[in-house]
């Protein structure tokens, strides 16, 4: 018997026009794996919490879904697990075996089973020596680890996972997904998961669904939805391509034949098939004489007298008119930097200049009037208003000149859209004093696919009317797609920096999946079109 | 090494409760003194007080000392006069004896604070609701967010140029815009946070407190001897009655009394005495590998 059987399924909300889900049907098994995927508003979050009757929302039910073939509503909270994208939100108490006690608490287990699984918990996951932590101590992965910890003492035989590592940095991502994997391998847990990271997730999963509006579109194995999507009529424009992993899309630029690679490892054996007379497209760009936009000297700086230091004797020239990504993990002080360069906090050493000016002669906020400005890692400490269009109104932002039209938004509440588009209306926000510099703070968390493409055409359309864009980030794939130089940061110094294409060849660990796959064969492909037009030069298809 | 540090936090609290009750319910002006200095002794062995902690118990001191004799005239025998008023002994007694009594139970507040952490605090609420305990440690987590939050609106509105503390009034504006987008944020996520609560459970069944801490025997032994030497130190206190108007009267030094000191002094140095003693141990069982 499946474990979840879904049947005609529609789910419209109330007051909306258009089904958010329509007649989907899906069957699930014992202990599979799944992967959900689909653009932001395709109904994925719908659809997971419509399994999980606690989190079910407002709205009309048409059709019926089975778990082990009793009708979902009779089933309680122990056998359905769910742990959704934000892991700050989701700890309840204040230490971490509290945390974890917490469920088991809540169904009145007994002490001394509680105990038991507790520290059984704890050995799996690894956590036995941050037990007695305060939550708030942890990393946000950390956090997330725990979230799904916690879900797990109650021994669910469902675990639903919304988006878990839209937040996380490719590392702590990582970390999570095999996690995950371990659990479902280990114990035979059914894993249903919604998420972005089809690097990953196409080689972990048994299988992908995808949705689009509403619609199931696509259902099979990692390989037959990536072929199918790859080879539909309308495959370069469909909104899919940018879910697919990137061993895939340079399979489908190039038009390849046989088996579709998922993998890096596959994805280079399917270069190997090419020519490489051509090793780069050389075409780098060589600017000399560039000004000064933003400079640091020997920054130091500590948060407190006698605390360690963030940032040691840290060099950093940003020229005008540029983009320059400064990657780096999580925690390894990037944000620091950004807010001691955009004069937030004061270094205890060291010089700064702006436009060739001491920052320190910018007096009485003129720095944050057409000099510099900074989009915040949490969009949310932006808004102060009711509606988004009196948040753009109250700060005279030009929205003419804006890329992107954020009219239709303008009724709506700023924390009732949707991730992306939150975060277009922060940037719009913070080029309302027209910035020479602006500086972005992981701009890219928690978007898909799509929204990061436009992001990317934002940034390099602000590039383009002169803007210098300091991009903080630790994910690399984004920093490929629109960054001039990258910066490695690392230990409170820039530890490496480089033009995009040498940076991204030159690091072996620290790269994009295009430039793994290609390392052997071809220089300065980091991206998965310039790696199909390298191949295209090459020959092209055999 | 087990330490008084690590002892069931519902028996450090009993000893607490036992200390301070005799140090602010008998007035007897030698156990007074007896509790000054193994308090003193106990936050110089175990590092509670600062230099600076001991220089406000100093002024704490001496301000309730001087205080008494010179604002209460009672008493018969006149040491000298001041601005034609008395001082007499009696008062002054009485003043040291309530100073002693004051710095005493201050140090050991400080002390109760520094064994007795939020956790500890926690489990011991827990034993009687389960959900105020959980409160508590809901309301601890939310203090630290709420500070860290704070701190990350007010760069980002500062950054975007919108604030601004020029003058009084635009730092109050700024201040206020500050607090109610901590407050929209704060409320928008708190639905994430009661949705992880009801998908763990939460209102499915009575709910039961679980505590990382166990009552051992050695935690029993513990609370009874602090129950004895309690009782034996009261009764001590009972018979020596200690008359301070209008004339001193007091037999500090008959063997109720004596006995009741020597009680209450083995009750005071009861955390020394087992961390000593386990320190000992320590050493002993490490010259033996």
């Amino acid at each position: 018997m499946a474990h979840i059987d879904i049947q005609n399924l529609s789910f419209t909300y109330p007051n909306a026009d258009e089904k958010a889900l329509s007649d989907i049907c899906l069957s699930i098994g014992h202990g599979a794996f799944v992967t959900l995927m689909g653009a932001t508003g395709s109904g994925k979050s719908t659809l997971l919490r419509l399994l999980k009757p606690e989190l079910r929302q407002n709205g009309t039910l048409a059709g019926k879904i089975k778990y082990d073939g009793m009708d979902i509503e009779n089933n309680g909270t122990r056998t359905v697990g769910y742990v959704a994208q934000n892991p700050e939100e989701q700890i309840v108490t204040d230490k971490v075996w509290h945390e974890l006690a917490f469920t088991l608490e809540n169904l009145g287990a007994k002490q001394r089973d509680i105990a038991r699984r507790v520290a059984e918990i704890a050995a799996y996951f690894d956590m036995d020596a941050w037990l007695e932590r305060d939550t708030a101590t942890l990393s946000g992965g950390e956090k997330q680890l725990l979230n799904l910890a916690a879900v797990m003492t109650a021994d669910p035989e469902l675990l639903l996972l919304d988006e878990p590592t839209a937040q996380l940095d490719p590392i702590a991502a990582s970390r999570f997904l095999s996690t995950v994997y371990r659990l479902n391998r280990e114990t035979g847990v059914t894993v249903l998961i919604c998420e972005h990271r089809s690097e990953e997730l196409f080689a972990l999963s048994d299988r992908v669904v995808v949705l689009d509006r509403g619609r199931l579109v696509y259902d099979g194995t990692p390989r037959e939805v990536a072929t199918s999507a790859a080879t539909a009529v309308d495959a370069p424009d469909s909104p899919f391509m940018g879910f697919l992993p990137t061993a895939a899309r340079i399979f489908h630029a190039v038009n390849g034949r046989g088996e579709l690679p998922l993998t890096i490892r596959e994805g280079q054996r399917f270069v190997e098939n090419f020519d490489n007379t051509v090793r780069s497209l050389n075409d780098e760009a060589v600017i000399e004489n560039r000004e000064e936009a933003l400079s640091l000297k020997n920054i130091c700086f500590c948060y407190e007298r006698n605390g360690a230091d963030i940032l040691r004797d840290l060099d950093m020239t940003v020229y005008r008119g540029e983009v320059f990504a400064l990657l780096g993990a999580n925690g390894a002080g990037k944000s620091t930097a950004a807010a001691v360069a955009a004069g937030l906090r004061k270094p205890y050493s060291g010089t700064m200049k702006l436009f060739k000016k001491p920052l320190k002669s910018y007096t009485n906020g003129s720095l944050y009037r057409g000099n510099i400005s900074l989009m915040p890692q949490d969009v949310e400490s932006v808004f102060i208003h009711e509606t988004v269009g009196e948040e753009l109104k109250y700060c005279e932002a030009v929205i003419d000149s804006f890329p992107y039209d954020l009219r239709p938004l303008y009724s709506r509440h700023p924390y009732d859209i949707s991730g992306g588009e939150r975060q277009l209306v922060a940037l719009c926000k913070a080029l309302s004093s027209k910035p020479g510099v602006l500086i972005m703070d992981e701009p890219s968390k928690g978007l898909d696919a799509n929204a990061k493409a436009l992001l990317r055409d934002i940034i390099l359309k602000l590039k383009g009317d002169g803007v210098t864009v300091l991009l903080i980030t630790h994910d690399v794939e984004f920093a490929a797609l629109c960054a001039d130089r990258c910066a490695l940061f690392s230990q409170g110094r820039i530890a490496a920096v480089d033009t995009t294409q040498r940076f991204m060849s030159g690091n072996r660990f620290y790269t994009t999946a295009a430039s793994r796959i290609t390392r052997c064969r071809y220089d300065g492909a980091y991206t998965a079109e310039r790696a199909a037009a390298l191949i295209r030069r090459n020959g092209g298809a055999l | 090494m087990k330490c008084f540090e690590q002892l069931n936090p519902f028996a450090v609290a009993v000893y607490y409760l036992c200390v301070l009750g005799l140090i602010m319910f008998s007035m007897n002006p030698l156990l007074l003194a007896i509790a000054l200095l193994t308090s003193v002794l106990s936050a110089v062995l175990t590092g509670t007080a600062n230099g600076r902690a001991h220089l406000f118990s100093a002024i704490v001191f001496l301000v309730a000392a001087v205080l008494n004799p010179l604002f209460v005239h009672k008493g018969v025998t006149v040491l000298f006069y001041l601005n034609d008023r008395p001082f007499t002994l009696e008062a002054a007694v009485y003043g040291l004896s309530a100073a002693c009594m004051l710095t005493a139970a201050l140090y050991r507040l400080r002390e109760l604070s520094r064994v007795l952490s939020s956790d500890k605090v926690l489990y011991l609420f827990g034993r009687f609701s389960p959900k105020l305990a959980l409160l508590l440690s809901m309301t601890i987590r939310y203090v630290h967010l709420l500070r860290v939050r704070y701190r990350k609106i007010q760069d980002s509105q500062k950054a975007l140029g919108l604030y601004d503390d020029g003058n009084l009034i635009d730092a109050v504006r700024g201040r206020a815009r500050v607090l109610s987008i901590l407050i929209t944020w704060t409320l928008e996520n708190g639905i994430v946070t009661a949705e992880s609560m009801e998908s763990r459970g939460w209102g499915t069944a009575r709910r039961t407190s679980y505590a990382v801490y166990r009552v051992h025997a050695y935690d029993a032994l513990f609370m009874f001897v602090c129950a004895a030497l309690t009782a034996l130190t009261a009764v001590g206190v009972y018979h020596s009655e200690v008359v301070f108007y209008p004339v001193l009267d007091m037999d500090l030094l008959s063997p109720w009394g004596i006995a009741g000191a020597g009680a209450f002094t083995l009750l005071s140095v009861l955390p020394l005495t087992i961390n000593g003693t386990e320190a000992i141990r320590w050493r002993i069982s490490i010259s033996k590998i």
